[in-house]
């Protein structure tokens, strides 16, 4: 019984294609500017307050790494791609009860259980597609400006991710099954991946309120230590694979047991 | 063993009680009609057959399989057809597609039968469809895994009559070969043509459950007429003539009688303009069950 899996990942193609393409935009741009900005990066930097850089998390400016993991992926992929996961799943269930699919679909012979879990499993459509498209560009991107990046940390930086993505995703189902309006629950999930973003973010600026940090899912993928420092926080993805879980065994359980009107 | 059976099945909603202790049993290779006005009850009872919403009280069970038993009404899904009053497609996706996608879930014994029957133009996405177009992919989808029960809500709406006629003899068909047929419905007109019985429910609750035949005996024909002269009541109105509304020299009425005796006793009339129709189902409610009901309660 795959025909959900199978359709839904259908829809997920158009999606991640344009992602990457956003992507290889943002690539090339950062990549042209990286040669010239290299040689005064130093005298720049100082121009920026210290909690700037705290703020976003960010270090090792002058080197391709520090560059790449600051300019692409601690605020495009994490938020940009976070949002996106979280908007689809949030669409997933309601939209489908809303638009009336929902009927037709559980008059065949096919649990709830089974059609949610097949709607989320075809994430794996955009996870592959960024995943493999969007280090694809940025490797080559590096080789041709001739700063070459270290393509293990570039590959760890996409497999850490994945788990936090999926935590995303998880609060998207979660918004998609407890409201029953499809605007509602794709503002809720969008909106709530940017505040514990900014929560994340904001919580580091202070050794006092560094701990709220510790209840957003940002705060367990580090981009800037996978690609700086080569520091791999394996727990970390686990306590994310976890939440994510969480999230969906929770959806699971409110979506078998809701009426659909 | 009946394909669908009600027991007391209830479903409120605050103090609203959009199905109240509904018991009925429809039997295999019947089609039966659901008949009520709009807002009446009749999706909320289908949708708790699909266990989509669950009962407040009471239960039914849908070929064999109590509705409450989530697991078991899921297997039996597969020897069921559903054609809803809203049809949710994929919009995007063409009309094959669509029918593919319903194909890998439950298989397509006789798809390619039931579109020489109804034809929407399965290369075009659906999206284009008219709603007439739209409702024949439904039909298409509710039989083509040749499904032992088909639970139908309002099934002809946006239909032309040509398909109507068709969809209507393509049941009769099924039912030949033991295909049995939950119709609901709102249109008296249609659930007579087609169906063997009748439940007929108001306000969430079954207030009768007959034979067409005695239906159609109880209901009989709603009469207009338009005389040359003004009407004199005591003269023209028989015992057959209910709920009589005379204005000068018009006149109208129900009438319960034989229908000769009916054209016969007209022909003594200098008629303008008549007009013989069947009832309002509201009108049914009004002057037949309400009384019933009153005087039961």
């Amino acid at each position: 019984m795959t025909a959900i899996l199978r359709l839904e990942s259908r829809k997920r193609v158009r999606g991640s294609v344009i992602l990457v393409a956003v992507f290889a935009v943002l690539s090339t741009m950062y990549f042209s500017i990286f040669p010239e900005y290299e040689e005064d990066a130093e005298a720049l930097l100082e121009a920026f307050p210290e909690y700037m850089f705290d703020f976003f998390g960010l270090e090792a400016l002058d080197t391709i790494e520090g560059f790449i993991a600051a300019e692409i992926y601690s605020f495009f992929w994490v938020l940009l791609v976070g949002i996106y996961f979280a908007y689809i799943s949030a669409g997933m269930i309601v939209k489908d009860i809303d638009r009336r699919r929902m009927d037709l679909t559980l008059s065949n012979p096919v649990s709830r259980e089974s059609v949610i879990l097949q709607k989320v499993a075809s994430l794996w459509v955009p996870l592959v597609v960024l995943n493999v498209g969007v280090p694809v560009i940025v490797y080559v991107g590096s080789v041709l400006i001739d700063s070459t990046i270290n393509p293990e940390a570039l590959a760890m930086v996409h497999l850490l991710s994945v788990p936090y993505l999926l935590v995303c995703a998880g609060i998207g189902i979660l918004c998609s099954v407890i409201i029953d309006r499809v605007r509602t629950a794709q503002a809720a999930a969008f909106g709530l991946v940017i505040i514990l973003w900014l929560v994340d973010s904001a919580s580091a600026l202070d050794p006092d309120y560094e701990w709220i940090g510790a209840f957003t899912p940002s705060r367990y993928y580090d981009e800037t230590a996978i690609l700086v420092r080569e520091e791999y926080a394996f727990a970390d993805a686990g306590i994310l694979l976890v939440a994510f879980v969480a999230f969906l065994a929770f959806s699971v359980v409110l979506f078998v047991r809701r009426d659909i009107h | 063993m009946a394909a669908i059976s009600l027991e007391n099945l209830t479903k409120r909603y605050g103090d609203v009680s959009a199905n109240d202790g509904i018991t009925l049993a429809v039997e295999e290779g019947e089609i039966f009609g659901y008949l009520g006005p709009n807002g009446a009850g009749k999706t909320t009872t289908i949708r708790q057959l699909l266990g989509l919403i669950k009962p407040t009280d009471g239960t039914a069970t849908v070929l064999g399989a109590d509705i409450r038993n989530r697991k078991a009404l899921t297997e039996v899904k597969a020897d069921l057809g559903y054609l809803p009053d809203d049809l949710g497609f994929d919009e995007r996706l063409t009309g094959n597609q669509a029918l593919d996608y319903f194909a890998r879930m439950r298989g397509d014994e006789q798809r390619e039968e039931l579109l020489e029957l109804f034809h929407p133009p399965l290369e075009k996405k659906i999206e284009t469809y008219s709603a007439g177009n739209r409702r024949m992919l439904g039909i298409v989808q509710a039989f083509m895994h040749d499904p032992e029960l088909v639970i139908m809500d309002e099934p002809t709406a946006g239909l032309d009559p040509l398909k109507q006629d068709r969809l209507h003899q393509f049941l009769a068909e099924e039912t030949a070969s033991g295909t049995t047929i939950f119709f609901s419905s709102h249109i008296l007109s249609e659930v007579q043509r087609v169906c063997d019985r009748v439940g007929i429910i108001r306000e969430g609750q079954l207030v009768a459950l007959e034979d067409i035949e005695k239906l159609l005996d109880r209901s009989g024909k709603h009469v207009w007429l338009h005389l040359r002269e003004d009407v004199i009541e005591s003269e023209f109105v028989t015992e057959e003539m209910i709920n009589v509304e005379i204005t000068d020299n018009a006149i109208q009425f129900t009438y319960t009688g034989d229908y000769n005796s009916l054209l016969s006793h007209l022909t003594s009339y200098e008629i303008d303009d008549i007009e013989i129709s069947n009832p309002q189902l509201d009108d049914i409610f009004k002057h037949y069950y309400s009384e019933e009901y009153t005087e039961d309660s």
